[in-house]
């Protein structure tokens, strides 16, 4: 038997193909990791007053890379369960380029700058 | 021209191919397919959906620990050219191929090894619990039932 796909992964949500477009791109997980280092945060937390930002760019959420109107609904929003799933995204480390090479089993190798290395890959071979 | 490899699944993005995404801080995502893009906007992490490499890789279905993976390497040192040299190489590129193909072979043989055992054990076990819902009348159900049954009382003397 084969596995059985999760249910309820349906949430009734219409128009993905426009709230996935790359032109309205929300900061993916990557970002915030970096975001969340301690020089970063410390920026983010407290940020100057924007006018065009929602609650004057007052009340930030860093890990959801989100602005709130008021302090209230940021506390709010700190226990919900959009924001607790986020927490729980950003604990593994994030995926990157790197990672999807490696699984191809493509490193780098450079070996020792500026010593000519060469192919000890052909003599392998032959014993292999 | 270089042959990238796709952020998603990880298999070759051949020029002229697929797409690639630049985000507003100036890293580059390419995609073999729109399918692999379209994963990607959804936000979905490689790591999680079946079908990519990532995946494959993290889960134990493939190969990871090979001495054939140490040949194809980035190495940002430029070699001279050397006729006899490209040549050797050329040749190795075939033969390591052809043995990491047969030890692909081998794992996955090894892996899928002992599922045939416990298929046959499971549905023995399905039709022993159930064995009301089979109908023993029925000529074309009646010798599979004997052979099961006497199966399970051999096991059982094997066991005594």
């Amino acid at each position: 038997m084969g596995r059985l796909r999760r249910s309820r992964t349906h949430h009734g949500i219409r128009d993905t193909s426009r709230a996935m477009r790359t032109r309205a791109f929300s900061k993916m997980l990557d970002q915030v990791h970096e975001d969340l280092k301690p020089e970063n945060a410390a920026k983010l937390a407290s940020q100057p007053v924007d006018a065009d930002l929602p609650g004057l760019g007052q009340h930030y959420c860093i890990t959801c890379a989100k602005h709130f109107t008021t302090s209230m609904a940021l506390s709010e929003h700190y226990r919900g369960k959009v924001h607790k799933r986020r927490l729980k995204q950003l604990k593994d480390e994030p995926y990157t380029q790197k990672e999807a090479e490696a699984a191809v089993g493509l490193t780098t190798d450079n070996g020792k700058r500026g010593v000519r290395v060469l192919k000890e890959a052909n003599m392998e071979v032959e014993t292999v | 021209m270089r042959v990238e490899k796709c952020y998603f699944c990880s298999g070759p993005c051949y020029p002229g191919h697929g797409t690639m995404f630049v985000r507003n801080d100036s890293k580059t995502f390419r995609f073999c397919r729109s399918k692999c893009h379209k994963n990607f906007k959804m936000k979905r992490n490689p790591r999680k959906v079946r079908w990519t490499k990532a995946f494959r890789k993290a889960a134990g279905k493939e190969m990871t620990i090979d001495s054939t993976f140490e040949f194809e390497k980035r190495r940002n040192v430029p070699v001279r050219y050397d006729r006899n040299l490209i040549a050797t190489t050329v040749k190795a590129m075939k033969r390591v191929q052809e043995i990491r193909a047969k030890r692909e072979r081998a794992f996955y043989k090894n892996r899928m090894s002992g599922n045939k055992d416990r298929e046959r054990e499971e549905n023995a076990r399905l039709i022993q619990t159930n064995i009301e819902l089979v109908g023993a009348n029925t000529v074309k159900n009646k010798p599979q039932v004997v052979k099961i049954l006497t199966q399970e009382v051999k096991k059982m003397e094997v066991d005594e």
